[in-house]
Parts: structure tokens; C-alpha cells; sequence
């Protein structure tokens, strides 16, 4: 009797235990709970390939890269997409960090995307390669020395005129381990360069110490081959403003250890925005083919009147980044965000996305005498989520693509 | 109730309650019962954001288990019905500059020997993604995430912001807001704690 008392009690217990669970959670909670709406990451690479078509990556509804391309003649009919097999990897594809694509020659064709790893803050710079223009790609592998869990993010690619594939990306191995006492300030930007398309690499190099942390890196062609570099730079302990460099040629980055070639970077912008905190919105930067130098746009704070003034800004630098402190102007868009700069010859295009709301406007300031005056132009307009726009170029030919939830669009702002 | 015939059963049960010490059992049901009930609530995703001003405290980060759900319309809605003092700190989840704007936060409010909620607002993702991040964010005491398209909900927030983070913004006992990007000063922790 005792026994069957004691078993009564304790299933009593049980049931109460139960009861009082059950009566204790939300009503969100006993019912299914509420999940956030699907995230679609609209981050899009594009690339013109040596025949004029234009090819765009990214990612699907699913998550999945797929890539498509559209011919020269009938630019925005695109092909079906194809998906691509980056191997379950996670993809970055927001914002500052999209999948990239280049073409060089060859047939050679590569695509590259950060692969953030579980560690916040973390990633690897993987890329797919292919040597039939784009038809058919390898499995994705991770393109620098350097496997620590740390950071290697933000990358970017560009061939140069003798057909050397460079990448760049911010790399934090130089940060001294916790409770080493030392700081480091910023991350750094490293590089490597392939002969073949990617098949193999060069030893990773340092270009700079004291980068800031997540903002894209600007690359661009030199009239003479090379490629030139812009990225957002600490200066002293918290000045975010732009370093410029000269990447080194691929046979001395192959001959030459990774210390000896890094050199203090040109800066390249004097805003004086002393910030501890990270902007996310690199710059960009475009070769002046008419003349020599470069054309460079960027968004920063500084002091006018004694107050904060942000904004995008547009000036041109010489040969060796230096800024032509004349030629510098704020764009005519107090919402202006992520512009980015082409140019061929006399023209100049600069374009950046506006956006008040849920609606974005597309606008293109316009210079045809190398800068010296712009007029300004609305490409397009959507409303919701929409990518930054992104440029392509290919001698003459000058093209703006910009996704939505809907479509991908382009613009051609060649003429 | 037929079980209890079968004699393998009963005597189960008997090493069962034997074993259990029932008196601590009953006190350990009534403890773990209200504790899955309160950690239940935290995991809610409701997207009203009624709070008792002054109610909520900081817990740790570790207890969180989802965000929630932050739209165009949040920023209002908090403003009207948050807890107050309290502080938001936007970020993403690549601002590396973050955490330490928020341990100056955290600091702040230890130093004070006040409980004052210190919320994280994530921009660029949400769930499990944004979670990853709680444990840079001491003293958290809830996390949200952006929903909808950044630059409307970011304006929301500030038209003038320009989606540079940290971008904190304090709210004092009396509903008066500071906004800062990057780390708050001496002067602007003082004026939102009082002295």
C-alpha cells in the first residue's frame, strides 16, 4: 500500500512537472515558433568576358552560387543559370563581400567568394577555376597558404596585362595571440599571384600592415599593366582613411619573401576620420587612360565648420595615388552609398545607389573631360532589397548590373 | 493504472522513488519548472516589444537561444515601449570593432552597480547566424535582427546614419537619446546613467 502510495505521489510529481511547463511558455512558444522571413543574399559578381558577354555570380533563393551570362548584342537576356559546386561551403554574399569573377587569357576564368568559418570573423578566399572561357569550372579550393581559423575575407581579383592573376584579401595573421600585450592595429593586406589562372599560386605576400577590417578592396589596371590597389587604411591609431599601392609583379613576389615587399602604402584620401568603428564601404578606383593617374571614389566623415560632414567623394590621384587635392568633390547625393568609378578616355562614370525608404535609385555622374565637370542621371529604381551596383568594363565598353529581388538589370553608360 | 499490477513495474518504481529522495524531488519539479518557463519566454520571437521600463535586466549572453525580429517599424515601437534607461548597439556580423564599444557599455552599467538592458542589434543576419556573435557581446540581454531591407531600417533608426557601426544609441531614464558611432565617451555614459 505504501508502495503504491509512493508511485501515485511520484507520477503526481510528474504530471505537475508537465502541467507546469506546459502552462509556462508563451503562446509563440506552444505554438510553432515565429521565424525570421528567408534572408536572400543579392551580393552579385560581374564580368565581361573577352567576346563581350557579360556574366554575373551569385547566390539563389537556396543559398546555391549559380552563374549566367547575357551576349553582347542582347545585354539582360540571360542565359538559365547554372549552379556551381563550391561544396556546401557558406558563402558571403552581402554588401561589401560578393562572389567575383574575372577573365583572362587563355580560356582562363575564375570566381572567387569568402567562406566565413564558424569563429565569428573568420573565413577563408576560395575559388573555382576554369580554362574553357566559363563553360566548366573545378571544385572550389582555398586560394592562400595560410589555413589558420583567422581572418582572410574581403577578396579581390584582377588580371593584369601579361595575364597574371592577382588576389588580394584582409588577412589578420599578424595579430599578436590574446594577452601577448601588444596591439596591432587594423588588419593587413595580403596577396598572392598566379601565372596560370589559377592553377598554382605564389607564396602569400603582405602589402600592408594597419588595413581597416571589412571593406572592400578596390583594384584596378594601370595604363602601363599593372594593377594598382585602393583600400581603406588606419593611419596612427584611428585615422580611416586610403592607401594606395602598386602591386608587385609576379616574378618578384615569387623571388621574394613576404616581408621584403611590404612597403608603407601612399595615402590616397585626407578626410581625417578619426573613428574606432568600421564603415563597411570600400572605395573605387579606375586608371585615367587619357592621361596618367587614377580616378578614385570613397565615403568618409570630415570636418567642415567644425562639423561632421559624410558623404562620397570623387578626386583624381597621379601615378603614384596621390591625391589632386583640387579635384576633389562630394557627390550631389547626401544618400549616396557604395559608388563605384569607371572611365575610358574622357569619360567618367560614377555610379552609387540612393536610397530613402524602401525605394532605391540608381544614379550615374557623368563626366566626358576626364572629370573636370558631371552631370548627373537616374539609371533605374526598385523598391526593397536590391545589391550594390556593380561596374564592368572592358576597354570601351562600360557597364553598370544591378539585382533586385526580381531580376538582374544592366545599364550600359559606355556613350 | 494497470501497469502498477505488473509486479517488474512496481518494483521499478519502488528503486525509482527510493532512489529519488522525494522530498527534493518535488522542490527540484516546482524550480525547474519555473525555470523552463522563464528560459521559454527568452526565446520567444514575438515582434512587439512590450517591456516593463526598468524591469529588464542584463543577463548573460550564454541564456540567449534566437533574435528577434527587428523591421522598419521596430524603432518606434521600442522608443514608445522599451525599457528605459537602456542601450542599443548596431552591428554586423563582420564589425570587429563592436565588441569593445559594447564592453564599454557593459562596463559602464557594472561600474554604476545598475541593471540596465544592453541590446545587440544585428544588421546582416539572423537565428543561429547572428547567435554565433553573442558571446563578443558581455552583459547582452537580448539580441535582434534586421528583417527587411537594411537601408529602410537603418534610416528608421537615424536618416542620417550612415551604416557605419558600431552605432549605439543610449535612451536614459527619462527617454532622452544619444547616438554615437564607435564608442561612447565619459561624458555621453554619464549623462545616460545619471551621476
Amino acid at each position: 500500500m505504501r508502495l503504491i502510495k509512493q508511485t501515485w505521489c511520484a507520477w503526481m510529481v510528474l504530471s505537475l512537472l508537465v502541467l507546469g511547463m506546459a502552462t509556462s511558455l508563451p503562446a509563440s512558444a506552444q505554438s510553432k515558433p515565429m521565424k525570421h522571413a528567408k534572408r536572400v543574399q543579392l551580393a552579385t559578381g560581374a564580368a565581361l568576358s573577352p567576346d563581350g558577354r557579360l556574366w554575373v555570380v551569385g547566390l539563389n533563393d537556396q543559398g546555391q552560387m549559380f552563374m549566367q551570362s547575357s551576349p553582347a548584342q542582347a545585354l539582360g537576356q540571360w542565359t538559365a543559370p547554372v549552379i556551381l559546386n563550391t561544396q556546401q561551403d557558406e558563402i558571403a554574399a552581402e554588401g561589401e563581400s560578393r562572389p567575383k569573377m574575372a577573365f583572362g587569357p587563355n580560356g582562363w576564368a575564375v570566381v572567387t567568394y569568402t567562406q566565413p568559418l564558424p569563429k565569428p570573423y573568420t573565413g577563408f578566399v576560395r575559388m573555382l577555376r576554369s580554362a574553357d572561357g566559363g563553360q566548366t569550372f573545378s571544385a572550389p579550393f582555398t586560394v592562400h597558404q595560410d589555413r589558420q581559423e583567422i581572418t582572410h575575407r574581403f577578396e579581390s581579383i584582377l588580371f593584369d596585362a601579361q595575364g597574371n592573376l592577382h588576389t588580394l584579401w584582409i588577412d589578420k595573421r599578424d595579430m599578436p595571440p590574446k594577452g601577448a600585450g601588444q596591439k596591432y592595429i587594423g588588419a593587413a593586406i595580403y596577396g598572392n599571384v598566379s601565372k596560370d589562372g589559377g592553377a598554382t599560386f605564389g607564396p602569400d605576400y603582405k602589402l600592408a600592415d594597419h588595413s581597416c577590417e571589412c571593406c572592400r578592396i578596390a583594384m584596378s589596371n594601370t595604363p602601363d599593366g599593372k594593377v594598382a590597389a585602393v583600400w581603406r587604411h588606419v593611419f596612427g591609431e584611428q585615422t580611416r582613411d586610403h592607401a594606395f599601392a602598386v602591386l608587385p609583379g609576379a616574378s618578384s613576389v615569387a623571388s621574394t619573401s613576404a616581408q621584403v615587399q611590404t612597403k608603407t602604402p601612399v595615402r590616397s584620401t585626407f578626410d581625417d576620420w578619426q573613428i574606432n568603428a568600421c564603415p563597411h564601404h570600400g572605395p573605387g578606383l579606375a586608371a585615367n587612360t587619357s592621361q596618367t593617374g587614377f580616378h578614385m571614389v570613397w565615403f568618409g566623415i570630415r570636418k567642415q565648420d567644425g562639423q561632421d560632414v559624410p558623404g562620397v567623394r570623387y578626386a583624381r590621384l597621379n601615378a603614384n595615388g596621390e591625391p589632386l587635392l583640387s579635384s576633389v568633390k562630394a557627390l550631389p547625393d547626401a544618400r549616396a552609398e557604395h559608388a563605384d568609378v569607371l572611365a575610358h578616355k574622357q569619360r567618367v562614370v560614377v555610379v552609387w545607389r540612393s536610397s530613402e525608404g524602401s525605394t532605391s535609385t540608381l544614379k550615374a555622374w557623368i563626366s566626358d573631360n576626364e572629370g573636370q565637370n558631371f552631370s548627373v542621371k537616374v539609371l533605374g529604381q526598385t523598391q526593397g532589397p536590391n545589391d550594390h551596383p556593380r561596374l564592368v568594363q572592358r576597354a570601351e565598353k562600360m557597364l553598370v548590373v544591378w539585382r533586385d529581388t526580381k531580376e538582374i538589370k544592366v545599364y550600359d553608360v559606355s556613350q | 493504472m494497470m501497469f502498477l499490477n505488473n509486479p517488474q513495474i512496481d518494483m521499478r518504481m519502488s528503486q525509482f522513488n527510493r532512489r529519488l529522495n522525494f522530498k527534493n524531488f518535488s522542490s527540484l519539479a516546482v524550480v525547474l519548472s519555473f525555470f523552463l518557463g522563464q528560459t521559454l519566454q527568452a526565446q520567444d520571437h514575438k515582434h512587439e516589444h512590450k517591456h516593463s521600463a526598468g524591469t529588464t535586466q542584463s543577463m548573460p549572453a550564454r541564456t540567449l537561444s534566437s533574435t528577434q525580429a527587428f523591421n522598419e517599424k521596430s524603432w518606434a515601437q521600442l522608443l514608445k515601449d522599451g525599457p528605459k534607461p537602456a542601450a542599443y548597439l548596431f552591428t554586423t556580423t563582420y564589425c570587429s570593432t563592436c565588441p569593445a564599444a559594447f564592453e564599454v557599455l557593459h562596463q559602464a552599467v557594472k561600474d554604476k552597480g545598475r541593471q540596465v538592458p544592453l541590446m545587440a542589434v544585428m544588421m546582416d543576419a539572423s537565428g543561429a547566424k547572428a547567435l554565433r556573435h553573442a558571446s563578443h557581446f558581455k552583459g547582452m540581454s537580448k539580441m535582434y535582427a534586421f528583417e527587411g531591407f537594411e537601408p529602410e531600417i537603418r534610416q528608421s533608426v537615424d536618416p542620417s546614419w550612415p551604416n557605419v557601426t558600431p552605432y549605439v544609441v543610449m535612451i536614459d531614464a527619462k527617454g532622452h537619446l544619444q547616438k554615437v558611432i564607435g564608442p561612447p565617451t565619459p561624458d555621453m555614459l554619464k549623462r545616460w546613467l545619471g551621476s
